[in-house]
């Protein structure tokens, strides 16, 4: 067993869903055309709930095994959002909408999923119920969490939750995974920092802000040098610096610092939350400033759980017949919030030779489409296997 | 012989001059209406020549003494433009137009140069010939030099001249002076460092721009501290300092930083020139990047003759009982093209206990009028004494 035979039958269709959804691209929360596109199918797949609204936008489909003697319920999840850029595929359905693409593959995803549900509807061949999950705004938008937080786990009973992303420059339904953490923590750092302004010709009586800065952005990097576990994985980048004043002969009252920090554990996340704060602070003080740091922590590290991996290898292997070991990936997956809620495991599967994730000419490969779908469905059939 | 009764029977007059044009300030080359007032007021004093229109809007008035037997020419020059500052005095005569003032007193240096104007006019007891220069755009246009393009001190034949500058913390009517360096040369620097932007979560594929700037701030402290005898004067000051992206999660792929150098000297502004660039582009190698370094040669240092200083503090003394000696000024003054192509000497003339120039509250100190104009005739009269 491969792919499922009637996936395979299923492809051309699968394949217009997800043309048709790269055309009507739909950004953070706003993806109203897709989750009604995606709830009116899964009505018509014959789910036996479907819910609308749960994250703002997100939807949720319910689908029945032929039994439920265990009272076994699994989630499978997938990200419906596009990104603000301007496609440049040339493709003959490519976005309709200025400033909105599908960039990272999020079609491909939802028509995956979509595929998988229509099979499940279909056969019902497990002991258990499968839960579809459509989450809005994976980009930056925490659309999971908003989910999470409207009771989703609780309210349809789900025990494990599983994902899959596609990766470019891997082969064309190639499977890897990794257990434990997988994609990083992504927090944002905003530092304000205050010397005393003046005229440049006189630094005497200045509090020089921009020396102060200098200082900070060189300190800063010894907390990856000097702080961190060479052992475990840390970056720190300081993004973006603006001085209060852009004239040549003021020395500027404020600067205003920003950056970005990835962690792969809630230690090392900790830490470079204490040590950036404690850093900023030193500095600020040998100068004679103040600082004022705020630290947002965004999306927490992804992490697999050990025996769910376990199990999403057997059945990647199964279906595509082999699974690699996943490197760490230091960018962050808003489905991270499931996973702080529930036990599951996040997979990637090969898009083949393509342009890179959020590149203007990225393209999800429609080859995969059979692959993944036969691995959504083989979960919910292995992992509750009908009596 | 403190100050002559002639300047004390028109203080109000002269005050009522410079309220005026401190009423209607004008900033840079757009002095129009004052320079017509200034062009007006000296035809009717009855001097010999007015002429506009050089470096612009600049006014020149030409009196002859009574006699010129040995054909001696002296120069003075006052200046005329505005600042763009929001005035904040509550003055009865406050600037009338909104975001203009004259936080600087040239409104005051202007009627102190007519009243002197006037009373040479009047008496003509001197042998030879005076100039009276009005210039525009001293702050920071260049107005002094655009004048000297103008073929202005060959024209009239101008073998000496003089400016003075009102300074606020020291006692009204009083004068300070010093031989050689007085102001600073004034440059700009703007330099663009590039690496290779990228993702925040990617450093190893980039070169951060944002730490190879720091580390070249934090390097060029090191001109003032280690590269310039201890005993000479240079500031290095950075003062902008913009990422090309305001991402948080993006790297820039450049950084510009702004900035200004004082110096009191050629060798040391050469140096700080130099050093500036090195240090640019060691730091840029160092970090596998590049740097363009644009050095932006403003006013030269103002550089006081021996002989003029000398005669111009007798004069001084003359005039107020006492002359003390100057300290350095950081500060630039476009009089120093003027110094560059005749030599004279600059003076300042005490404004009391005002606000500092360039303050929103400052206001040039009328009761400084009678000193100021009667050093001005003085000059005139003492250098060349009637036959």
């Amino acid at each position: 067993m491969p792919i499922k035979n009637r996936l395979a039958e299923m492809h051309a269709e699968i394949t217009g869903w997800r043309r048709d959804i790269h055309q009507h691209p739909e950004i953070l929360y706003e993806t109203h055309r897709t989750s009604a596109l995606v709830a009116d199918k899964l009505a018509a797949f014959g789910c036996d709930e479907v819910v609308t609204g749960i994250g703002r936008t997100g939807v949720v489909g319910v689908i029945r095994g032929k039994t439920d003697t265990q009272g076994r319920v699994i989630g499978l999840r997938a990200d419906m959002d596009a990104l603000p850029m301007q496609e440049q595929t040339g493709l003959d359905y490519a976005s309709k909408t200025d400033g909105a693409m599908h960039a990272c593959g999020h079609d491909g995803h939802t028509a995956m999923v979509l595929g998988a549900a229509k099979y499940l509807a279909e056969t019902r061949n497990f002991d258990g119920t499968a839960v579809v999950i459509f989450q809005p705004a994976e980009e930056g938008g925490n659309g999971a969490e908003a989910m999470c937080k409207d009771g989703l786990m609780d309210r349809f009973g789900i025990q494990e939750v599983y994902a899959m992303h596609n990766v470019p420059g891997v082969p064309t339904g190639q499977f890897a995974i990794r257990s434990g953490p997988l994609l990083a923590a992504a927090d944002e750092f905003d530092i304000h920092l205050e010397g005393r302004g003046g005229h440049a010709a006189k630094p005497q009586e200045t509090v020089d802000t921009t020396v102060m800065l200098s200082q900070l952005i060189v300190a800063l990097q010894t907390i990856v040098s000097r702080n961190a576990d060479p052992i475990l994985q840390a970056v720190l980048s300081v993004t973006s610096v603006e001085t209060s004043s852009k004239a040549f002969n003021v020395i500027p009252q404020s600067a205003q610092i920003r950056g970005t920090v990835r962690t792969h554990s809630n230690a090392m996340r900790g830490l470079i939350e204490q040590r950036l704060s404690e850093v900023a602070q030193g500095v600020a003080a040998t100068f004679g400033g103040t600082v004022q740091v705020i630290y947002k922590r965004g999306v927490p590290v992804t992490i697999n759980a050990e025996e769910q991996t376990g199990y999403a290898a057997e059945t990647a292997i199964a279906v595509g017949g082999s699974c690699a070991e996943a490197p760490m990936v230091m960018g962050g997956e808003d489905f991270s919030f499931m996973l702080e809620e529930r036990p599951g495991a996040f997979i990637v599967l090969g898009n083949g030779d393509s342009a890179g994730l959020h590149h203007p000419e990225y393209n999800f490969n429609d080859e995969i489409i059979p692959v993944g779908c036969s691995w959504f469905a083989e979960m919910v059939e292995r992992r509750m296997p009908a009596v | 012989m403190p100050v002559k009764n002639r300047f004390a029977e028109l203080q109000d007059e002269i005050t009522a001059w410079r309220r005026d044009i401190h009423e209607n300030p004008e900033i840079l080359f757009e002095t129009h209406r004052t320079s017509a007032l200034v062009a007006d007021k000296l035809k009717e004093f009855g001097c010999d020549e007015v002429v506009t229109g050089i470096g612009r809007t600049g006014v020149v008035g030409v009196i002859k003494g009574k006699a010129d037997s040995k054909g001696k020419v002296i120069g003075l020059r006052a200046d005329m433009d505005a600042l763009p500052i929001h005035e904040a005095t509550g003055l009865d005569y406050a600037s009338k137009t909104d975001g203009a003032m004259h936080a600087c007193g040239h409104d005051g240096h202007t009627a102190m140069l007519l009243g002197a104007a006037k009373y040479l006019s009047e008496t003509r007891n001197f042998d030879g010939t005076v100039v009276v220069i009005f210039q525009p755009a001293e702050e920071g246009g260049g107005g002094g030099r655009e004048m000297c393009e103008d073929g202005m001190m060959d024209r009239w034949n101008i073998q000496e001249v003089y400016g003075m500058h009102n300074w606020p913390g020291k006692p009204v009517g009083s004068f300070a002076i010093r031989p050689g360096s007085f102001f600073a040369a004034t440059d700009q620097f703007d330099i663009t460092f590039e690496g290779r932007g990228g993702h925040a979560a990617k450093p190893h594929e980039t070169v951060d721009t944002t730490v190879m700037t720091a580390q070249a701030v934090l390097a060029l402290q090191t001109i003032a501290a280690r590269n310039a005898d201890p005993i000479d004067q240079v500031v290095v000051s950075v003062t902008s300092f913009e990422t090309s992206s305001k991402a948080f999660n993006v790297i820039p792929q450049t950084v510009q930083i702004k900035g200004t150098v004082r110096t009191m000297s050629k060798e040391m502004r050469d140096l700080a020139e130099t050093r500036i660039n090195e240090i640019c582009n060691g730091v840029a190698a160092t970090f596998g990047g590049k740097a363009d370094v644009t050095y932006i040669r403003g006013y030269p240092v103002m550089v006081n003759s021996d002989d003029q200083t000398e005669f111009a503090a007798d004069v001084a003394r003359s005039v107020s009982g006492d002359c003390e000696t100057a300290p350095l000024v950081m500060g630039g003054e476009d009089f120093a093209f003027m110094l560059e192509e005749r030599p004279g000497a600059y003076i300042l003339v005490g404004n009391g206990d005002t606000a500092a120039v360039h303050h929103p509250e400052y206001n040039f100190n009328d009761e400084a009028i009678p000193a100021g104009c009667s050093w001005w005739a003085e000059i005139v009269e003492q250098r060349m004494p009637a036959a």
